[in-house]
């Protein structure tokens, strides 16, 4: 009988597991459904800000002025990395990507670097993104809280005032974001983005539009733009000058900070899109394995009541057997 | 069919939707330096949006006209893409609603004593959008002879 009575402790147990994960993938549900709509939302207006943005860091390139946000410097000796984690875990695997594909194109940049020290310092928004100061040892200046749901522009100023700042006072030479793509609910990807300096001629790991998505934005015209203005371009060496009204410094000033708001936005859009489906399915996964559990004991449970009965018929019907015997 | 000569592709997107994707004829804008009206094949420009009042001619040569919060325009190979920070079109505004909204901006912009400089470009925007949102409705109806 004892047990019997441990392998319904252990299903019972297992079954209220089962509830707390079942609940957490419904509170993830409804998140997601919100981050995505925000997700989607924002993406054209994120990705035509960037294509402008290109074009002028393109068209400038020509020779014009030159915004001091679009410099690149002969000699990368420091960069920041702004990385977009998540508060808390039971997000399968989605804390460890993101930090692995930074912790790499850290190690990339260093062997093309001609394997010298690049110092790099981190810019955390999400409690779990700690993990790069306490495994990899990586410097961290500084740690922002992380709304579950973002719902304004407003809420990555102070990250973009900090990086634009820190970068032009010449503590930084690039800036780079590292924030996990949202492709579909069952795929994120992991991705490490230049931030500053602007240009387009940044390293392919690098480059790459904001959620870059099939279904969004992305038909085939887009790419056929995107094709004519990047690639054709390059080899023609047509160069084109912007006219800038009222002026270029004018406008650069006012537009480029705005520009990189809104990018760091959408990155903390997807990450947040692709953290809530992350959860969705770790918790899908964990309320699936306990169903297999308490199934498996069930099994056993039955087997070890049906043993034990067995067991007391064949007592009584041997003591049976011994009183007919005398 | 797309004859870039004639028609430009034009796009207004604001971070909370693509307001506008039309093929049109000509577009006039508020920039800080004044209206620009943009027809095909304009020369490649970046410029900052005022609040105002867009009007654009569409291939079917209806007008439309639209109320804008501050952006960007960027011209480009006959296409023109405004980075809007909000953009509405004058038929969805509701003419007493905008003018109230600016009545209580006007209003807190007098209440405002303490020189709270963030706040008071706050509002000042809000105003600004506001009285673009009215005018923008007026032109429509001036237009459209409501």
């Amino acid at each position: 009988m004892a047990k019997t009575k441990e392998i319904q402790r252990r299903i019972k147990s297992v079954n209220s597991t089962k509830k707390i994960t079942k609940a957490m993938e419904m509170v993830a549900a409804s998140k997601m459904r919100k981050a995505v709509d925000a997700v989607l939302k924002t993406r054209t207006y994120a990705n035509l800000s960037w294509i402008t943005i290109l074009n002028i860091s393109k068209s400038v390139g020509a020779g014009k002025y030159l915004h001091p946000l679009m410099e690149k410097r002969s000699e990368i000796k420091k960069v920041a990395i702004i990385l977009m984690s998540s508060n808390r875990g039971l997000c399968g695997s989605f804390n460890s990507a993101i930090i692995n594909k930074a912790v790499k194109s850290i190690r990339k940049h260093q062997e093309k670097n001609g394997q010298k020290k690049i110092e790099t310092d981190f810019v955390i928004v999400g409690k779990k993104g700690l993990t790069v100061n306490s495994r990899y040892g990586y410097g961290v200046v500084a740690e922002f809280a992380k709304a579950d749901i973002a719902a304004e522009v407003r809420e990555v100023m102070p990250i973009a005032k900090l990086v634009i700042d820190d970068f032009l006072q010449g503590k930084y030479d690039k800036v780079m974001v590292a924030y996990t793509d949202f492709i579909s609910a069952i795929n994120q990807v992991p991705s490490v983005k230049q931030l500053l300096p602007i240009d387009i001629e940044a390293q392919d790991d690098y480059l790459g539009i904001m959620g870059k998505d099939t279904r969004v934005g992305a038909d085939k015209d887009y790419y056929q733009e995107k094709e004519d203005k990047y690639l054709k371009d390059k080899d023609k060496k047509r160069f084109f000058v912007f006219s800038y009204e009222p002026g270029p410094k004018q406008v650069l000033d006012e537009m480029l900070p705005r520009l990189i708001e809104v990018q760091l936005f959408q990155a903390l859009l997807e990450s947040n899109a692709s953290e809530h489906s992350a959860r969705v399915a770790a918790m899908q996964k964990a309320s699936e394995s306990a169903t297999e559990l308490v199934d498996q004991l069930t099994l056993y449970y039955n087997k070890a009541r049906q043993a034990a009965i067995t067991n007391e018929i064949a007592e009584i019907s041997a003591g049976a057997n011994a009183l007919n015997n005398n | 069919m797309y004859k870039s000569k004639e028609i430009i592709k034009f796009e207004i997107v604001t971070p909370e939707k693509i307001a506008l994707k039309e093929m049109i004829k000509k577009v006039t804008v508020p920039t800080e330096e004044g209206f620009i009206t943009v027809l095909p094949k304009h020369m490649p420009l970046v410029g900052i949006l005022k609040p105002g009042v867009i009007e654009l001619v569409n291939e079917n040569n209806e007008h439309k006209i639209m109320s804008v919060s501050g952006g960007f325009i960027e011209v480009f190979r006959n296409k023109v893409v405004l980075l809007a920070d909000t953009a509405e079109r004058a038929e969805e505004i509701d003419l007493a609603k905008a003018e109230a909204a600016r009545k209580t901006a006007e209003q807190s912009l007098k209440n405002l004593r303490t020189s709270d400089k963030e706040r008071f470009a706050n509002i000042n925007a809000s105003l600004a959008k506001e009285l673009a949102r009215t005018k923008a409705v007026i032109r429509w109806k001036k237009i459209n002879k409501l």
